[in-house]
């Protein structure tokens, strides 16, 4: 990741409407020259997280500083950022070459020096062939093109794409998707993306930042908030299928007081994280779908090995994504669901639906149940008792 | 053919009657200008007869009918422009910023139109002698410029509403000021709005009739008083007078409803059918 300072940062911004208060002191810096994406579920206030930076919006409280300067009270016209909103709000009454131009327009640019600038971004986003068309010619696909080739015709080093795929089909959103992280790599700019996908978000980001109940749960490498989430929220956001989430007990077991994680389906010994002062009580277990293993011929699941905790489940739905299944799991009257990557090998169901499923603790993450920090993660043996409830 | 077709061979059949019906005072007056005073009148109406541009060369040599009529077109034109420029920005204050009680005043701007306007007359006619505009230009102007005012803000605004909040933002986040937005980008978002506002306000004003005679003076006099104050020059109802003068008078706004009838259908309907322009 990069350490050169950050292109943007926000410091405790808030913002309420009446009595509602939508961003609850958001912090977050935005690394110069890196896809940037905040991701949230819908309606959690990254669109006016997105409006304050913009200048479309005044903070109730905090500050928005832009290339090292306080831009909160900074116009939206003094703020040279290139942006691409939700709705396309292409110009009808321009074509696609005058709505491409429309930032260097606004610029004074000569037709001279914009005309290559246009050419450059039409063939960026492979839409050269439109220019002469007007808007209500294109297709949805096409529109959002040319949104985005407007937004980064823009002479700048910072983009904003407010969640410019939402409503776009699967495939379209899919080569979209592919466009724009080819686009940012191309222009070195850093790109600031919202959306509420998930899967979106961690095929984007070099850089993720977590937007949840007002505020920035978590944030940084995708990978590591995906592996290592500090925090119960971003676990259960970030992922696809959700995670599953358990009740459970700390235990301090032993002469020694090894910790100890009780559940209703099983029992594993738990590490702690440094400097964790956690006695026993209460705490949320996390595991993500595709942790757990489905019967013996699972193949990569190394099923029977002993350091494996095994259940036994019902198989109640199977859900087909094409190359993988979503199947939901009654254990023991405990709805898991499992991503399973092999459903080729379905045969491990039995005649009622029964399978079994195998979880390394290492992959079970402990939190504290109200603040939803993280405070351990499963071991392997470890001294204490291991394996099924019964 | 079938049972669905005669029936809508029936409806239009009977759509036509109906319309026909409600052309044929127009179509009267259209004749009545062509014919000679003896024809005019006559019972059975005479549909076929020998055209005679007598009578219209008869108005436009009466005295003061070029500069009423040019007052008939500077007035409403003038007063209709006005309005369009307060109303276009008013509807657009009303419709980004909201303030509060928008839409109590948007009711109270429409209502104005329930209000004959005989039942303005004499507050008017005390205001404009308080203020000394009786029988001025300017008095008139304003005049046709306020009454014109409510309805064109309110189908202003409707338009307005309609056109995307997104498009201010995306000019303003790329350099533009509030005035390019309103008159680059929103304005060109709008024009069926302000076609059509145009349209009625300008058929309104021209028309008019009662605040023209009491307000009005001789230099303000509009085509509808000479109207009604030339009918019964020489003692009795001059028709030829009264037809020749009405067709030429009802020719502009025909024209103008021809050329942009799709605006007025828009209009209508507050810009529900904006698309379709």
């Amino acid at each position: 990741m990069t350490t050169s300072p950050p292109i943007l940062s926000f410091d405790g911004v808030t913002k309420t409407y009446g009595r509602t208060e939508i961003l609850r002191g958001v912090t977050l810096d935005v690394p110069s020259g890196v896809f940037t994406v905040v991701y949230g579920p819908p309606a959690v206030g990254k669109s006016v997280l997105m409006r304050i930076l913009l200048g479309l919006e005044a903070p109730t409280d905090g500050h928005v500083r832009l290339r090292g300067v306080d831009v909160s009270a900074t116009p939206a016209a003094d703020r040279n950022v290139g942006y691409v909103p939700q709705s396309f709000a292409l110009y009808p009454h321009l074509s696609v070459r005058e709505n491409i131009a429309y930032p260097l327009m606004l610029a004074k640019t000569p037709s001279h020096e914009a005309e290559p600038v246009v050419a450059r971004a039409a063939a960026m986003l492979k839409i050269g062939e439109l220019l002469n068309k007007r808007p209500d010619q294109l297709s949805g696909g096409q529109k959002q093109r040319v949104a985005i080739a407007r937004g980064i015709a823009k002479r700048t080093e910072l983009y904003v794409l407010d969640d410019p795929l939402a409503g776009l089909d699967f495939k379209l959103r899919e080569q979209l998707v592919e466009d724009l992280r080819a686009l940012q790599q191309e222009t070195r700019a850093s790109f600031l993306y919202t959306t509420s996908d998930a899967i979106e978000a961690l095929t984007l980001a070099d850089h993720l930042a977590v937007l949840d109940g007002g505020r920035i749960a978590e944030s940084g490498d995708p990978e590591r908030l995906y592996r290592e989430p500090a925090h119960a929220r971003t676990m259960a956001l970030v992922g696809f299928p959700p995670t599953n989430f358990l009740n459970g007990a700390l235990e301090m077991v032993g002469e020694a007081g090894t910790p100890h994680c009780r559940t209703r389906l099983f029992d594993f010994p738990v590490r702690l994280e440094p400097g964790t002062v956690v006695g026993s009580g209460s705490v949320t277990v996390g595991l993500r779908p595709e942790d757990l293993a489905l019967g013996p011929k699972d193949p990569s699941s190394n099923h029977n090995a002993s350091d494996r905790l095994r259940l036994e489940a019902r198989v109640v739905l199977r859900e087909d994504l094409g190359g993988e299944e979503i199947v939901y799991l009654d254990c023991a009257g405990t709805l898991l669901s499992a991503l399973d990557r092999h459903h080729h090998h379905r045969g491990h169901d039995g005649l009622d639906g029964r399978t079994t499923v195998a979880i390394h603790p290492r992959d079970l993450i402990l939190f504290k149940p109200g603040s939803g920090e993280r405070i351990g993660r499963g071991v392997a043996g470890g001294g204490g008792t291991m394996g099924f409830r019964q | 053919m079938n049972e669905t077709s005669w029936r809508q061979h029936l409806y239009h059949g009977l759509l036509w009657l109906i319309a026909l019906l409600f052309f044929m005072p127009v179509l009267w007056i259209f004749l009545a200008a062509f014919k000679a005073e003896g024809l005019l009148v006559s019972w059975p109406p005479r549909w076929f007869f020998t055209p005679t541009l007598d009578n219209l060369r008869d108005v436009f040599a009466r005295p003061g009918f070029w500069s009423y009529l040019a007052m008939s077109f500077v007035l409403s034109i003038g007063a209709v422009v006005i309005a369009l420029v307060v109303s276009f920005l008013a509807a657009y204050s009303f419709s980004r910023y909201k303030p509060t009680g928008t839409n109590f005043i948007m009711f109270l701007l429409l209502s104005v139109r329930m209000v004959p306007a005989t039942a303005v007359v004499v507050p008017v006619f005390l205001m404009y002698s308080a203020f000394g505009w009786s029988k001025t230009f300017h008095g008139m102007l304003l005049f046709y410029a306020m009454f014109a005012i409510p309805f064109s803000l309110w189908i202003l605004k409707g338009f307005l509403d309609g056109v995307s909040e997104r498009y201010d933002e995306t000019a303003l986040v790329n350099g533009g000021s509030r005035l390019h937005v309103i008159f680059r980008v929103v304005l060109p978002q709008v024009k069926p709005g302000l076609v059509a506002a145009f349209i009625f306000n300008i058929i309104f004003v021209w028309n008019e009739f009662l605040f023209n005679y009491l307000l009005g003076g001789k230099g303000t006099t509009m085509i509808p008083v000479l109207l009604a104050t030339g009918v019964n020059e020489g003692g009795s109802v001059d028709w030829t007078f009264i037809a020749s003068l009405s067709f030429i008078y009802m020719l502009p706004p025909i024209l103008a409803i021809f050329l942009f009838q799709k605006y007025l259908l828009v209009g209508m309907t507050f810009g529900t059918v904006r698309g379709e322009v």
